[in-house]
């Protein structure tokens, strides 16, 4: 008997945040570890992972509540004051993301930004017809500025990287975070609705 | 449970905000894409009518991309309301039954079955739900109606109708008054 309860903490993730997640999450492992960085189809990617990110930005300005910026601020003593609950083995129900997770959710979106604006500055032509002009014309650009793209390049790698390690960091902080509070995060994060 | 209207509308609405979630994506794509290609033109062939027709689509994509999510948090926030509503509803009637039925010094067994006789269920359905005799459960409802000073199943559900109405200001309550 009884009705199902529903929405009791607010903790539920909308269909924008679902969906720029997910393919976010699917642009930066096809880019960083299955499509080499010189194939067009990594230009592409790169291009939309740019642009899922620009749409999920603006949802941290215009959207609901929990998806707003202001509801997760950037605070190392809420982070720090949220480590230090959970060795303790408190339970604390935040409306949007926990306190170390938005310090994490600030961390992987600057070091994607940083990583898709060098990839554009280092792709000067984005829509090339067909890929033999793309790759022609790469060619031409390494020889015009070598030493000017050579640094960029070197940024976007080093960025990637990092971008990467970020993400295993977060995805190792979601399981600890499950097993310290008895709560499965993945959940919500794929059907919307709590556990 | 059952599919009520309201939670028929608050699933439309999800899928609707859903779709939409898509819409946006697509159109936030297609405004980098734009935006790259604009940035492109003006780069290398400054101001030209085509650039220039070029940049105000991209504004354009980009404003209506904006619309779109606001109109989605629209959607959201109405799921959100509905959900409150109900659940408030819910609970605000919940609260009422057993009010009643606590003035009425219903016996938890009496109060068992007048709650199954107001879900809708008939004297067999709560009888085999109970355990219990069919002329045990006629002999608890009857009862219940007496202590509520009802005839039965019909006024028995109206008092709490009745009592929602009157609760509500408003339109319930000049309904009331007329009559």
């Amino acid at each position: 008997m009884g009705e199902p309860t529903q929405g009791d903490d607010g903790r539920v993730w909308d269909p924008l945040v679902r969906l720029t997640h997910w393919t976010i999450a699917l642009a930066v492992v096809v880019n960083g570890f299955l499509i080499d960085g010189d194939a067009l189809a990594h230009v592409w990617i790169g291009y939309t992972a740019l642009g899922l990110l620009a749409l999920r930005l603006l949802w941290g300005l215009i959207g609901p509540d929990n998806a707003r910026f202001a509801s997760f601020p950037i605070s190392l003593s809420g982070a720090a004051r949220h480590v230090a609950g959970l060795t303790r083995g408190e339970h604390r129900e935040y409306p949007s993301h926990n306190p170390l997770g938005a310090l994490m959710v600030y961390a992987l979106w600057a070091m994607l930004l940083l990583v898709s604006v060098t990839g554009v500055m280092l792709d000067g032509e984005p829509f090339p017809e067909h890929e033999s002009a793309y790759s022609q014309h790469n060619d031409n650009e390494e020889e015009e500025d070598h030493e000017g793209t050579e640094v960029i390049e070197n940024m976007h790698e080093v960025s990637a990287n990092l971008l990467l390690l970020l993400a295993v960091l977060h995805v190792g902080g979601v399981v600890l975070e499950s097993r310290f509070s008895r709560r499965n995060l993945v959940r919500p994060m794929i059907f919307g609705d709590k556990s | 449970m059952d599919e009520t209207a309201t939670t028929r509308r608050i699933r439309a609405d999800k899928r609707r905000a859903s779709a939409l979630a898509v819409v946006l994506a697509v159109q936030a794509l297609a405004a980098v894409f734009f935006i790259a290609d604009v940035g492109q033109d003006l780069l290398l062939g400054g101001v030209t009518p085509h650039s220039l027709l070029e940049a105000i689509v991209a504004a354009a994509l980009v404003i209506g991309t904006a619309f779109g999510a606001l109109q989605m948090r629209q959607i959201l926030i109405r799921i959100r309301q509905a959900e409150t509503a109900m659940s408030i509803a819910s609970g605000a009637l919940f609260e009422l039954i057993q009010a009643r039925f606590q003035d009425w010094r219903l016996t938890p067994s009496e109060a068992e079955v007048a709650m199954f006789t107001l879900k809708g269920l008939d004297i067999a359905d709560i009888a085999q739900v109970r355990g219990a005799a069919q002329g045990t459960v006629r002999a608890q409802m009857t009862k219940v109606y007496a202590k509520a000073k009802v005839s039965g199943r019909g006024q028995l559900t109206s008092l709490f109708i009745e009592d929602l109405l009157i609760a509500s200001n408003g339109r319930g309550s000049a309904v009331r008054e007329e009559i």
